[in-house]
């Protein structure tokens, strides 16, 4: 059992490996897509620099705050995207029926599937998000919060892209419904949830996850809540074992395809 | 020993119906169609360890799906299949170990890496040990003549180079079946030529059992020994290949070239295909007329040159996907 996890291991590191080492095949490419990514999100900056200095707060957060919950956001989608980039275009493998030489694999086919692919720009994410908390809060307590939040947030995500691209297993073109689910996640976790009230709120606490993602992370890393930490953790595995039952229940009617591919 | 048993397989396919046009695509929004295809219907077959079989059958007869199933790719509708003792379904990843796959239309080497890259990783894949995959990795770049272009970047390498690490990628870690869904698709007749080669060296010193399902001919007539045709998901026919020429090859094509333009005479057994001044091609039922009386028709005294050739297994195989495609005889 031990060998088989530790295998399973080796092979993910091997795959994440080679995806950095495709993306690295041209430095200039890859370097100016990690500092322009951190470049696009510092652009952001200046529009709450402007908001926070017509008042003191939005929806009860300081620049501190917003700063806090912009780099965990940041971060969290980064670490997402570097490991687990293909989780975000499941729903095309599945309908052009890329699963197959997975399959045919002896190993996991939902981690294979997962982290076969990454994304340069993420690691810009990554990193702004450690820069933000390093410039605008920093403390080593908080630090090792927030290293912790960007794995579960990471997860999170993950676990909800996986949930949503799974149901291209049962209905056509509901790639365009994951992708907009999982965009929708993005653009709230940068905004305070001070500012949603009543139905908006209750759809990023239970629909949307941005609130156990994002939001609750916030509030402990100002002050900590170990209920509220466990109510996190809890999430994640509760939202990760729905998506992989979800995931493997729709493997059962993958149909594959008869289309021309290769493995980029 | 029986590597490979499927008992009334099947397998259906959910496909959507729309009308043509905008008006039907508004239709099916509010009053979706949809029509089960038996992609496979209820096909039993065995393998014998060792042995090189063809599965063949037009587009769309089921060959792949039925190598998916196989393979634990896809789950069947109904029926049961075993290969080397274990269920695709419920042991996938136990089965993997022990099988190998090509898909010539799909690639599984990462196409940045060079193909030592690909082979370690594909070696990391079947728990090899980093010596253990040295080893492999030697040993076929070695059969597979690979030693030019193993350190050359995947994308770069023709696609003839390419089928040869997909083929060696899939044998790192000693599959006893190997699956091969049109291995040749694309290639010259050159490389063709040495991928058979090489195929039948693996079978022969190996013993490496091989599934093929191919469109071309030369695959099927130089490698296999069995062949089993399926076609609208049945199988319409099982039998050696020696068999089939035996009971098929019982026409001959005959081109002779007379002296002069002459008439020949109509005889039961014997049909003029082409006939151009003094050049006629003929096909000659030897079930009917010994092909000795059938030359004798022509009157060999006027014949200046002569050539009698089997009627090529393409054709057979053709008239056997037209004749046997409604109805499934084993």
């Amino acid at each position: 059992m031990l060998t088989a996890v530790r295998n399973q291991l080796r092979v993910c590191a091997l795959s994440v490996k080679y995806n950095i080492m495709r993306e690295m095949l041209n430095k200039v490419t890859f370097v100016t897509n990690v500092l322009f990514m951190m470049f696009n999100n510092a652009t952001f900056i200046v529009q709450w620099v402007i908001l926070l200095r017509l008042r003191d707060d939005v929806g009860g957060y300081t620049m501190r705050e917003v700063m806090l919950l912009w780099g965990l956001a940041a971060s969290s989608f980064g670490l997402s995207r570097i490991l687990f980039a293909r989780v975000f275009s499941l729903p095309e493998l599945i309908i052009n029926g890329k699963l197959d030489s997975y399959l045919v694999q002896p190993k996991n086919v939902l981690l294979s599937v997962m982290t076969s692919g990454t994304n340069t720009s993420a690691i810009g994410d990554l990193l702004y998000g450690l820069l933000l908390l390093c410039i605008f809060c920093f403390s080593v307590k908080r630090l090792l919060l927030f290293l912790l939040f960007t794995v579960t947030g990471a997860g999170i995500m993950t676990a909800f892209a996986l949930l949503a691209g799974s149901l291209s297993f049962w209905f056509v073109r509901s790639e365009l419904f994951a992708s907009h689910m999982v965009g929708s996640m993005t653009s709230f976790s940068t905004y305070p949830d001070g500012i949603f009230k009543g139905a908006a709120r209750f759809l990023l606490y239970n629909v949307i996850p941005v609130g156990m993602m994002i939001y609750h992370p916030v509030h402990i890393m100002i002050a900590f809540d170990a209920a509220k930490l466990f109510t996190v953790l809890g999430y994640l595995v509760l939202l990760s074992a729905l998506a992989v039952f979800v995931f493997y229940r729709g493997l059962r009617r993958y149909t594959s395809s008869s289309l021309m591919a290769a493995r980029m | 020993m029986r590597v490979i048993e499927a008992e009334a397989l099947s397998k259906n396919f959910r496909v959507k119906h729309k009308e043509k046009g905008m008006r039907g695509s508004i239709r099916a929004v509010f009053h979706p169609q949809t029509e089960e295809i038996r992609a496979v219907d209820r096909v039993s077959f065995g393998v014998e360890e060792g042995e090189v079989l063809a599965f063949i059958g037009p587009n769309g007869a089921g060959k792949s799906t039925t190598i998916k199933m196989l393979t634990g790719i896809l789950y069947p509708d109904g029926g049961r299949v075993e290969v080397l003792g274990i269920d695709p379904v419920k042991k996938r990843k136990q089965l993997a170990y022990q099988i190998g796959t090509v898909f010539g239309q799909k690639e599984q080497l990462w196409t940045h890496l060079t193909p030592y890259d690909n082979f370690c990783f594909f070696g990391a894949i079947y728990d090899l040990s980093g010596r253990e995959a040295e080893r492999r990795i030697a040993e076929l770049t070695e059969i597979f003549e690979l030693s030019d272009f193993i350190n050359t970047p995947v994308r770069s390498l023709s696609l003839g180079q390419r089928i040869r690490c997909e083929i060696v990628a899939s044998l790192i870690h000693k599959p006893r079946v190997l699956f091969l869904d049109e291995p040749t698709i694309g290639l010259d007749p050159v490389v063709k030529e040495n991928i058979r080669l090489l195929i039948r060296q693996m079978n022969k010193e190996l013993h490496t059992t091989i599934f093929l399902t191919s469109h071309d001919i030369g695959d099927i007539e130089k490698l296999c020994r069995r062949i089993v045709i399926v076609n609208s998901g049945q199988i319409v026919m099982d039998d050696s290949m020696e068999h089939l020429k035996y009971h098929y090859l019982n026409r001959k094509i005959v081109e002779v070239k007379l002296q002069e333009e002459t008439a020949l005479p109509k005889t039961e057994g014997i049909t003029i295909l082409k006939q151009k001044g003094s050049r006629v091609r003929l096909e000659v039922d030897t079930s009917v007329i010994k092909i000795n009386d059938a030359l004798r028709s022509i009157d060999a005294e006027h014949v200046e040159d002569i050539n009698i050739s089997n009627i090529p297994l393409e054709n057979i195989i053709m008239e056997i996907y037209k004749s046997e495609g409604r109805g499934a005889v084993q």
